[in-house]
Protein backbone atom coordinates (compact mmCIF):
# COMPACT_ATOMS: atom_id res chain seq x y z
CA UNK A 1 0.00 0.00 0.00
CA UNK A 2 0.95 3.43 -1.03
CA UNK A 3 2.33 5.99 1.86
CA UNK A 4 -0.39 8.12 0.66
CA UNK A 5 -3.74 5.64 1.19
CA UNK A 6 -2.22 4.31 4.18
CA UNK A 7 -1.97 8.31 5.52
CA UNK A 8 -5.35 9.21 4.53
CA UNK A 9 -6.97 5.68 5.96
CA UNK A 10 -4.92 6.29 8.94
CA UNK A 11 -5.93 9.99 9.16
CA UNK A 12 -10.10 8.84 9.01
CA UNK A 13 -9.80 5.97 11.70
CA UNK A 14 -7.16 8.59 13.84
CA UNK A 15 -10.65 11.00 13.33
CA UNK A 16 -13.40 8.57 13.64
CA UNK A 17 -11.73 7.18 17.23
CA UNK A 18 -11.19 10.07 18.92
CA UNK A 19 -14.64 11.38 18.18
CA UNK A 20 -16.47 8.20 19.07
CA UNK A 21 -14.20 7.77 21.96
CA UNK A 22 -12.93 4.14 20.76
CA UNK A 23 -9.87 5.00 19.47
CA UNK A 24 -8.30 3.85 16.27
CA UNK A 25 -7.90 0.45 15.66
CA UNK A 26 -11.43 -0.57 15.51
CA UNK A 27 -11.79 1.62 12.11
CA UNK A 28 -8.14 1.22 10.57
CA UNK A 29 -8.26 -2.74 10.80
CA UNK A 30 -11.21 -3.37 8.80
CA UNK A 31 -10.42 -0.80 6.20
CA UNK A 32 -6.95 -1.50 5.87
CA UNK A 33 -8.08 -5.21 5.05
CA UNK A 34 -10.34 -3.74 2.42
CA UNK A 35 -7.56 -2.19 0.83
CA UNK A 36 -5.86 -5.44 0.70
CA UNK A 37 -3.46 -5.73 3.78
CA UNK A 38 -3.49 -8.99 5.06
CA UNK A 39 -5.31 -8.96 8.83
CA UNK A 40 -2.40 -10.06 10.42
CA UNK A 41 -0.12 -7.38 9.22
CA UNK A 42 -3.13 -4.88 9.69
CA UNK A 43 -3.41 -5.79 13.30
CA UNK A 44 0.48 -5.31 13.74
CA UNK A 45 0.53 -2.33 12.20
CA UNK A 46 -2.65 -0.89 14.34
CA UNK A 47 -1.52 -2.15 17.40
CA UNK A 48 1.94 0.14 17.41
CA UNK A 49 -0.47 3.19 16.66
CA UNK A 50 -2.59 2.52 19.24
CA UNK A 51 0.35 3.03 21.77
CA UNK A 52 0.85 6.69 20.25
CA UNK A 53 -2.95 7.47 20.72
CA UNK A 54 -2.94 5.75 23.95
CA UNK A 55 -0.05 8.03 25.12
CA UNK A 56 -1.08 11.25 23.45
CA UNK A 57 -4.29 11.70 25.47
CA UNK A 58 -2.94 9.76 28.86
CA UNK A 59 -0.53 12.59 28.68
CA UNK A 60 -2.91 15.30 29.32
CA UNK A 61 -5.51 13.27 31.40
CA UNK A 62 -2.73 12.34 33.87
CA UNK A 63 -1.68 15.91 34.69
CA UNK A 64 -5.02 16.44 34.74
CA UNK A 65 -5.21 14.35 37.86
CA UNK A 66 -8.12 12.80 36.44
CA UNK A 67 -6.71 9.30 35.96
CA UNK A 68 -6.02 6.67 39.06
CA UNK A 69 -2.68 5.93 38.68
CA UNK A 70 -2.94 2.70 41.34
CA UNK A 71 -6.06 1.87 39.55
CA UNK A 72 -4.05 1.36 36.44
CA UNK A 73 -1.39 -0.08 37.97
CA UNK A 74 -2.81 -2.65 39.61
CA UNK A 75 -5.13 -3.51 36.40
CA UNK A 76 -2.15 -3.23 34.08
CA UNK A 77 -0.93 -6.68 36.03
CA UNK A 78 -3.56 -8.35 34.53
CA UNK A 79 -3.83 -6.77 30.98
CA UNK A 80 -0.34 -6.73 30.04
CA UNK A 81 -0.29 -10.93 30.90
CA UNK A 82 -3.80 -10.93 28.62
CA UNK A 83 -1.91 -8.98 25.62
CA UNK A 84 0.80 -11.46 25.01
CA UNK A 85 -1.82 -14.54 25.34
CA UNK A 86 -3.76 -12.57 22.86
CA UNK A 87 -1.00 -11.79 20.62
CA UNK A 88 0.62 -15.47 20.53
CA UNK A 89 -2.85 -16.64 19.54
CA UNK A 90 -3.10 -14.55 16.26
CA UNK A 91 0.14 -15.44 15.51
CA UNK A 92 -1.05 -18.79 15.02
CA UNK A 93 -4.84 -18.67 14.48
CA UNK A 94 -6.52 -18.96 10.97
CA UNK A 95 -7.24 -15.27 9.32
CA UNK A 96 -11.19 -16.18 9.28
CA UNK A 97 -11.40 -16.62 12.62
CA UNK A 98 -9.83 -13.35 13.19
CA UNK A 99 -12.50 -11.42 10.82
CA UNK A 100 -14.99 -13.35 12.56
CA UNK A 101 -13.64 -12.66 16.52
CA UNK A 102 -13.31 -8.89 14.74
CA UNK A 103 -16.93 -8.42 13.45
CA UNK A 104 -18.00 -10.08 17.01
CA UNK A 105 -15.91 -7.54 19.16
CA UNK A 106 -17.33 -4.47 16.45
CA UNK A 107 -21.28 -5.31 17.04
CA UNK A 108 -20.69 -6.32 20.84
CA UNK A 109 -19.42 -2.77 20.98
CA UNK A 110 -22.39 -1.32 18.78
CA UNK A 111 -24.86 -3.23 21.24
CA UNK A 112 -23.32 -1.62 24.03
CA UNK A 113 -23.27 1.76 22.60
CA UNK A 114 -26.76 1.68 21.41
CA UNK A 115 -27.89 0.41 24.72
CA UNK A 116 -25.65 2.91 26.38
CA UNK A 117 -27.33 3.38 30.17
CA UNK A 118 -27.57 7.23 30.63
CA UNK A 119 -27.29 6.53 34.58
CA UNK A 120 -25.46 8.98 36.50
CA UNK A 121 -22.61 7.80 38.55
CA UNK A 122 -23.36 7.05 42.55
CA UNK A 123 -20.54 6.25 44.94
CA UNK A 124 -20.66 2.91 45.85
CA UNK A 125 -21.66 2.02 49.21
CA UNK A 126 -18.70 0.88 50.95
CA UNK A 127 -15.59 -0.57 50.05
CA UNK A 128 -14.49 -4.03 50.26
CA UNK A 129 -11.45 -4.85 52.06
CA UNK A 130 -9.43 -5.83 49.24
CA UNK A 131 -10.19 -2.38 46.76
CA UNK A 132 -9.21 -0.64 50.33
CA UNK A 133 -6.02 -2.54 50.48
CA UNK A 134 -5.56 -1.21 47.38
CA UNK A 135 -5.83 1.83 48.38
CA UNK A 136 -7.98 2.66 45.16
CA UNK A 137 -9.87 5.22 46.06
CA UNK A 138 -9.19 9.28 45.00
CA UNK A 139 -10.99 12.41 43.80
CA UNK A 140 -10.56 14.92 40.76
CA UNK A 141 -12.03 18.47 39.93
CA UNK A 142 -14.18 18.08 37.76
CA UNK A 143 -14.84 21.64 35.70
CA UNK A 144 -17.88 20.97 34.07
CA UNK A 145 -19.78 21.29 37.31
CA UNK A 146 -17.28 22.64 39.42
CA UNK A 147 -17.13 20.12 41.60
CA UNK A 148 -14.51 17.82 43.36
CA UNK A 149 -15.61 14.34 43.19
CA UNK A 150 -14.80 11.53 45.85
CA UNK A 151 -14.73 8.02 44.49
CA UNK A 152 -13.66 4.68 45.78
CA UNK A 153 -13.27 1.44 43.42
CA UNK A 154 -14.78 -1.47 44.52
CA UNK A 155 -14.51 -5.21 43.92
CA UNK A 156 -11.23 -5.28 42.65
CA UNK A 157 -11.19 -9.06 43.29
CA UNK A 158 -13.13 -9.18 40.10
CA UNK A 159 -11.99 -6.34 37.60
CA UNK A 160 -8.43 -7.82 37.93
CA UNK A 161 -9.50 -10.86 35.93
CA UNK A 162 -11.97 -9.74 34.33
CA UNK A 163 -9.53 -7.15 32.78
CA UNK A 164 -7.52 -10.05 31.96
CA UNK A 165 -9.94 -11.03 29.23
CA UNK A 166 -9.82 -6.81 28.10
CA UNK A 167 -6.11 -7.43 27.09
CA UNK A 168 -6.18 -10.39 25.46
CA UNK A 169 -8.75 -9.01 23.32
CA UNK A 170 -6.74 -6.16 22.45
CA UNK A 171 -3.66 -7.85 22.20
CA UNK A 172 -5.75 -10.91 19.84
CA UNK A 173 -6.97 -7.76 17.31
CA UNK A 174 -4.52 -5.04 17.65
CA UNK A 175 -7.09 -2.83 19.38
CA UNK A 176 -7.00 -0.63 22.50
CA UNK A 177 -10.29 -2.96 24.18
CA UNK A 178 -11.63 0.68 25.33
CA UNK A 179 -14.70 0.09 25.21
CA UNK A 180 -13.96 -3.07 27.44
CA UNK A 181 -12.02 -2.00 29.52
CA UNK A 182 -14.17 1.29 30.19
CA UNK A 183 -17.19 -0.92 30.82
CA UNK A 184 -15.37 -2.79 33.63
CA UNK A 185 -13.90 -0.22 35.60
CA UNK A 186 -17.60 1.30 35.47
CA UNK A 187 -19.75 -1.12 36.02
CA UNK A 188 -17.53 -3.59 38.07
CA UNK A 189 -15.18 -1.63 39.89
CA UNK A 190 -17.73 1.77 40.47
CA UNK A 191 -15.43 4.26 38.54
CA UNK A 192 -16.72 7.52 37.78
CA UNK A 193 -16.88 7.76 33.81
CA UNK A 194 -13.88 10.09 33.54
CA UNK A 195 -11.87 8.23 35.81
CA UNK A 196 -12.68 5.04 34.08
CA UNK A 197 -12.03 6.73 30.94
CA UNK A 198 -8.53 7.93 31.28
CA UNK A 199 -7.20 5.30 33.19
CA UNK A 200 -8.17 2.97 30.60
CA UNK A 201 -6.29 4.89 27.83
CA UNK A 202 -3.16 4.69 30.68
CA UNK A 203 -3.64 1.20 30.35
CA UNK A 204 -4.21 0.94 27.03
CA UNK A 205 -0.38 1.82 26.31
CA UNK A 206 0.92 -0.77 28.11
CA UNK A 207 -1.17 -3.61 26.74
CA UNK A 208 -0.55 -2.16 22.96
CA UNK A 209 3.43 -2.19 23.47
CA UNK A 210 2.99 -6.07 25.05
CA UNK A 211 1.11 -7.00 22.01
CA UNK A 212 3.42 -4.69 19.60
CA UNK A 213 6.31 -6.80 21.25
CA UNK A 214 5.07 -10.18 20.01
CA UNK A 215 4.34 -8.96 16.58
CA UNK A 216 8.01 -7.29 16.54
CA UNK A 217 9.55 -10.64 17.38
CA UNK A 218 7.46 -12.27 14.87
CA UNK A 219 8.85 -9.68 12.03
CA UNK A 220 5.67 -7.99 11.30
CA UNK A 221 6.60 -4.73 12.53
CA UNK A 222 7.42 -3.35 8.76
CA UNK A 223 8.35 0.87 9.15
CA UNK A 224 7.51 1.59 6.02
CA UNK A 225 4.41 0.68 6.78
CA UNK A 226 4.17 1.37 10.35
CA UNK A 227 5.19 4.94 10.29
CA UNK A 228 2.55 6.30 8.28
CA UNK A 229 -0.42 5.03 10.27
CA UNK A 230 1.39 6.67 13.51
CA UNK A 231 1.50 9.59 11.62
CA UNK A 232 -2.03 9.70 10.52
CA UNK A 233 -3.78 8.42 13.47
CA UNK A 234 -2.13 10.54 16.08
CA UNK A 235 -2.87 13.53 13.11
CA UNK A 236 -6.47 12.43 12.49
CA UNK A 237 -7.08 12.03 16.39
CA UNK A 238 -5.46 15.97 17.59
CA UNK A 239 -8.70 16.79 14.66
CA UNK A 240 -10.90 14.50 15.89
CA UNK A 241 -10.45 16.54 19.48
CA UNK A 242 -10.54 19.53 18.06
CA UNK A 243 -14.06 19.04 16.26
CA UNK A 244 -15.35 17.14 19.46
CA UNK A 245 -16.00 20.09 21.16
CA UNK A 246 -18.30 21.40 18.94
CA UNK A 247 -20.46 18.28 17.91
CA UNK A 248 -23.27 16.87 20.43
CA UNK A 249 -23.08 13.91 21.97
CA UNK A 250 -25.69 12.77 20.08
CA UNK A 251 -24.50 13.50 16.68
CA UNK A 252 -21.45 11.42 16.93
CA UNK A 253 -22.69 8.63 18.64
CA UNK A 254 -24.76 7.87 15.51
CA UNK A 255 -22.08 8.76 13.00
CA UNK A 256 -20.17 6.41 14.98
CA UNK A 257 -22.87 3.78 15.14
CA UNK A 258 -23.67 3.70 11.73
CA UNK A 259 -19.58 3.04 11.04
CA UNK A 260 -19.07 0.48 13.46
CA UNK A 261 -22.56 -1.35 12.32
CA UNK A 262 -21.51 -1.65 8.70
CA UNK A 263 -17.68 -2.44 9.59
CA UNK A 264 -18.75 -5.41 11.91
CA UNK A 265 -21.01 -6.77 9.41
CA UNK A 266 -19.23 -6.58 6.63
CA UNK A 267 -16.00 -7.94 8.97
CA UNK A 268 -17.94 -10.95 9.50
CA UNK A 269 -19.35 -12.11 6.64
CA UNK A 270 -15.89 -11.81 5.33
CA UNK A 271 -15.22 -14.52 8.10
CA UNK A 272 -18.22 -16.65 7.18
CA UNK A 273 -17.68 -16.52 3.70
CA UNK A 274 -13.89 -16.58 3.39
CA UNK A 275 -13.79 -13.93 1.33
CA UNK B 1 7.38 17.36 40.50
CA UNK B 2 4.78 14.40 41.81
CA UNK B 3 4.36 11.02 39.93
CA UNK B 4 1.46 12.18 37.48
CA UNK B 5 3.32 15.22 36.96
CA UNK B 6 6.24 13.38 35.84
CA UNK B 7 4.05 10.14 34.24
CA UNK B 8 2.53 12.93 32.13
CA UNK B 9 5.36 14.54 30.65
CA UNK B 10 6.73 11.55 30.08
CA UNK B 11 4.01 9.97 27.95
CA UNK B 12 3.75 13.76 26.16
CA UNK B 13 7.54 13.76 25.49
CA UNK B 14 7.75 10.07 24.38
CA UNK B 15 4.87 10.81 21.63
CA UNK B 16 5.82 13.74 20.53
CA UNK B 17 9.56 13.26 20.05
CA UNK B 18 8.64 9.94 17.98
CA UNK B 19 5.96 12.03 15.61
CA UNK B 20 8.89 14.43 14.89
CA UNK B 21 11.20 11.77 13.76
CA UNK B 22 8.96 9.83 11.50
CA UNK B 23 8.22 13.41 9.93
CA UNK B 24 11.83 13.73 9.32
CA UNK B 25 12.50 10.44 8.00
CA UNK B 26 9.70 10.96 5.30
CA UNK B 27 10.61 14.74 5.02
CA UNK B 28 14.22 13.58 4.44
CA UNK B 29 13.17 10.91 1.53
CA UNK B 30 10.91 12.42 -0.14
CA UNK B 31 13.53 15.15 -0.64
CA UNK B 32 16.34 13.08 -1.12
CA UNK B 33 15.20 10.44 -3.34
CA UNK B 34 11.23 12.38 -4.13
CA UNK B 35 9.02 8.80 -2.91
CA UNK B 36 8.06 8.25 0.32
CA UNK B 37 8.50 4.24 -0.02
CA UNK B 38 10.69 3.04 2.25
CA UNK B 39 11.36 -0.89 1.91
CA UNK B 40 13.23 -2.73 5.53
CA UNK B 41 12.08 -4.57 7.73
CA UNK B 42 12.55 -5.81 11.17
CA UNK B 43 13.33 -9.00 11.26
CA UNK B 44 14.97 -11.49 13.70
CA UNK B 45 15.66 -8.79 16.17
CA UNK B 46 14.10 -8.29 19.75
CA UNK B 47 13.39 -4.92 20.51
CA UNK B 48 16.57 -4.25 22.65
CA UNK B 49 18.30 -5.51 19.73
CA UNK B 50 16.48 -3.51 17.25
CA UNK B 51 17.22 -0.42 20.05
CA UNK B 52 21.11 -1.15 19.88
CA UNK B 53 21.33 -1.97 16.14
CA UNK B 54 19.84 2.14 15.68
CA UNK B 55 22.05 3.82 18.21
CA UNK B 56 24.96 2.28 16.77
CA UNK B 57 23.60 3.86 13.76
CA UNK B 58 23.17 6.73 15.23
CA UNK B 59 26.32 6.65 17.13
CA UNK B 60 28.22 6.22 14.10
CA UNK B 61 26.20 9.23 12.20
CA UNK B 62 25.02 6.96 9.53
CA UNK B 63 21.98 8.88 9.32
CA UNK B 64 19.31 7.97 6.73
CA UNK B 65 16.28 8.85 6.84
CA UNK B 66 15.77 5.09 7.70
CA UNK B 67 17.22 5.44 10.38
CA UNK B 68 14.77 8.26 11.36
CA UNK B 69 12.08 6.11 11.00
CA UNK B 70 13.59 2.89 13.43
CA UNK B 71 14.24 6.02 15.88
CA UNK B 72 10.81 7.12 15.93
CA UNK B 73 8.84 3.60 16.69
CA UNK B 74 11.48 2.72 19.07
CA UNK B 75 10.86 5.98 21.03
CA UNK B 76 7.21 5.19 20.74
CA UNK B 77 7.66 1.56 22.03
CA UNK B 78 10.16 2.61 24.58
CA UNK B 79 7.65 5.61 25.95
CA UNK B 80 4.81 3.25 27.80
CA UNK B 81 8.03 1.47 29.01
CA UNK B 82 9.90 4.50 30.41
CA UNK B 83 6.55 5.42 32.43
CA UNK B 84 6.08 1.97 33.87
CA UNK B 85 10.09 2.20 34.80
CA UNK B 86 9.48 5.81 36.80
CA UNK B 87 6.53 5.15 38.30
CA UNK B 88 8.47 1.91 39.85
CA UNK B 89 11.15 4.05 41.05
CA UNK B 90 8.98 6.56 42.30
CA UNK B 91 7.04 4.43 44.26
CA UNK B 92 10.27 2.54 45.52
CA UNK B 93 11.92 5.60 46.39
CA UNK B 94 9.95 8.52 46.82
CA UNK B 95 6.38 6.70 48.27
CA UNK B 96 8.35 4.28 49.77
CA UNK B 97 4.81 2.07 48.95
CA UNK B 98 6.23 -1.34 48.46
CA UNK B 99 2.78 -2.92 47.60
CA UNK B 100 3.03 -0.74 44.61
CA UNK B 101 6.48 -1.24 43.87
CA UNK B 102 5.73 -5.17 43.73
CA UNK B 103 2.72 -4.61 41.45
CA UNK B 104 4.98 -1.98 38.91
CA UNK B 105 7.84 -4.21 39.31
CA UNK B 106 5.30 -7.15 37.65
CA UNK B 107 4.22 -5.16 35.14
CA UNK B 108 8.17 -3.70 34.65
CA UNK B 109 9.51 -7.46 34.50
CA UNK B 110 6.52 -8.91 32.20
CA UNK B 111 7.26 -5.98 29.83
CA UNK B 112 10.69 -6.50 29.56
CA UNK B 113 10.33 -10.18 29.39
CA UNK B 114 8.00 -9.68 26.13
CA UNK B 115 10.61 -6.85 25.07
CA UNK B 116 13.09 -9.55 24.98
CA UNK B 117 10.79 -12.17 22.93
CA UNK B 118 12.03 -13.05 19.21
Amino acid sequence: MSFHTLFLVSIAAGFVGAMSGMGGGVILIPVLTLFGMDIKYAIAVSIVSVIATSSGSASAYVRDRITNLKVGMFLEMFTIVGALAGAAITLVSGRRILFILFGVVLLSSWVALFRQRKATWRQAARQDAFSRWLELEGSYDDRSVNQTIVYRGVRAYLGGPLMFGAGLIAGLLGIGAGALKVMIHDLVMGLPPKVSTTTSNLIIGVTALAGTSVYLAAGMIDPGMTAPVILGVVFGAFMGTRLLVRLTNEAVRHIFLGVLLVLGVEMLLRGLWGV
Amino acid sequence: MDMESLVGYILLTGVLLSVALLAVGFVWRWLRVGSLRFEHSIVGMNFFEFLLSTLRQTASQAFRPRLFLNMGIAVLMLTPFVRVLTSFFYFAFVEHNWKYTLFTGFVLSMLTYSLFLR
